[in-house]
């Protein structure tokens, strides 16, 4: 049986979008002054990693209650879970693999993609999505993470597909297929049986 | 049923045995299906940055799988961690960590001096713990004879900890460096799981020994420490009570 992998936040869903424009009210429950959680949700829209020494801190709790929210309202992009019922009638393996941290969000993506009627088999976490598909031997990547399209030394035999998006404009791409609609990856993800 | 197993089912005796952790260098499709097949459910998988190391949740897992996860435990091809009650449990954790980026399994000094800071706090109060090293740092463990409602677990963890690092400050050290979380934790029911006694850590491959206020005991020391612990230092509700009129009050 063949396996493709595929991402989840800004590449079946509208992760980045939702993140700056959603409205994020303050709860006293965040355990911050209202002024900590205005810089504090700028510092995140603006995509600042924190630069603390220390693992686990106010900052990195906060990111994850916004993105945890993030998870919740982002809709599913256009095509997206038509494309993935595709893959289902189509008998490939779906495995939604993401850099969410599902020990904790492992419900609420479980919900997401239930309430989108999106199919999948595993769930996984990876941080370097490229290293999972060799170890486990997945034919197919769609991922939208800058990283995987770098120049590698290690030629690897996954097929590698990413939405286009602005960040991908800047970048110099060494590797993999972009997309601009989900019908448009159809035409590319090799039939089950060849 | 060997002394082991039979030590680590006693101990652990309270805790749900239908959902575990299982950390293993196993991965592939083939050791899914062998999983699913033998009746468990997998909620998530992890790859971690450690080489190949993978790391499963599973549910639903019946008898039979879960005294082979425990096997497998004791002989070290993983390690199983387990989940919490959800409304109350007999045994209590504290997790303390080293809470830096980088270099998080080195012993900073104020693990050192947190870690017995506690356990004097705990001891002094009638509940004895037992502290294991966990890699990034300590757990110590409480068990109790009885089950006692989560609420209550956490907070006489919350501030028997807050005493600890207040003592950490006085001397000085940031107790930021520290990294403190409880189980069973009321905010997180079925989400955090710890590993079990007789694992090896993941990163620094050490085995999870059994640190005295003298000295970190060798593996055959820890496991006849840990029996001992099992057989002399469970602690009555009665003596909970009183630590918890001690600390909490």
């Amino acid at each position: 049986m063949k396996t493709i992998a595929v991402d989840l936040d800004d590449t079946l869903n509208d992760f980045t979008r939702t993140l700056q424009t959603a409205r994020f009210s303050y709860d006293p429950a965040y355990n911050i002054s209202p002024e900590t959680f205005d810089r504090y949700l700028e510092k995140i829209r603006r995509g600042e990693s924190d630069a603390n020494e220390l693992l686990s801190t106010e900052y990195s709790y906060f990111c994850y209650r916004i993105h945890a929210e993030c998870y919740r309202l982002a809709p599913a992009l256009p095509g997206a879970a038509e494309f993935m019922r595709w893959l289902r009638e189509n008998r490939w393996r779906i495995v939604i693999l993401t850099h969410r941290d599902l020990r904790r969000s492992n419900e609420a993506t479980r919900r997401w993609l239930r309430e989108n009627e999106i199919p999948f088999d595993h769930l996984f976490l990876a941080l370097h999505k490229l290293a999972f598909c060799k170890a486990w031997k997945v034919q197919c990547l769609v991922d939208d993470h800058p990283m995987n399209l770098a120049p590698s030394d290690d030629p690897h035999e996954v097929e590698l597909f990413y939405p286009i998006t602005s960040q991908h404009e800047r970048l110099p791409i060494q590797q993999g297929r972009g997309f601009r609609n989900f019908d448009e990856l159809k035409q590319w993800i090799p039939n089950q049986d060849s | 049923m060997d002394t082991k197993s039979g030590f680590l089912k006693e101990f652990y005796r309270g805790l749900p045995k239908d959902r575990a952790k299982v950390e293993t260098y196993e991965h592939g499709f083939e050791y899914i299906e062998r999983m699913l097949a033998g009746g468990a459910t997998l909620e998530y998988g992890e790859m971690s940055l450690a080489g190949l190391l993978h790391k499963y949740k599973f549910s639903q897992v019946p008898e039979e799988q879960m005294d082979e996860l425990m096997s497998s435990h004791i002989a070290k091809t993983c390690n199983l961690c387990l989940y919490f009650g959800q409304v109350e449990n007999s045994l209590f954790c504290f997790n303390l960590d080293n809470n830096h980026k980088i270099n998080n399994t080195v012993v900073i000094p104020e693990m050192t001096l947190v870690v017995e800071l506690l356990r004097e706090i705990l001891t002094g109060a009638g509940c004895e713990p037992l502290v294991i090293a966990s890699g990034r740092g300590y757990h110590l463990w409480c068990r109790l004879g009885a089950p006692v409602d989560n609420g209550r677990l956490y907070n006489f963890m919350v501030r028997s900890t807050a005493r600890a690092l207040l003592g950490l400050h006085k001397q000085g050290y940031d107790h930021n460096r520290i990294k403190a979380n409880f189980y069973p934790d009321p905010r997180a029911r079925n989400v955090v799981s710890l590993r079990l006694f007789g694992s090896v850590h993941v990163k620094n491959k050490v085995f999870s020994r059994v640190l005295t206020p003298e000295v970190l005991l060798d593996e055959e020391q820890s496991w006849d420490a840990f029996g001992r612990y099992l057989r002399e230092k469970t602690i009555g509700l009665d003596a909970f009570e009183r630590a918890v009129a001690a600390l909490c009050g």
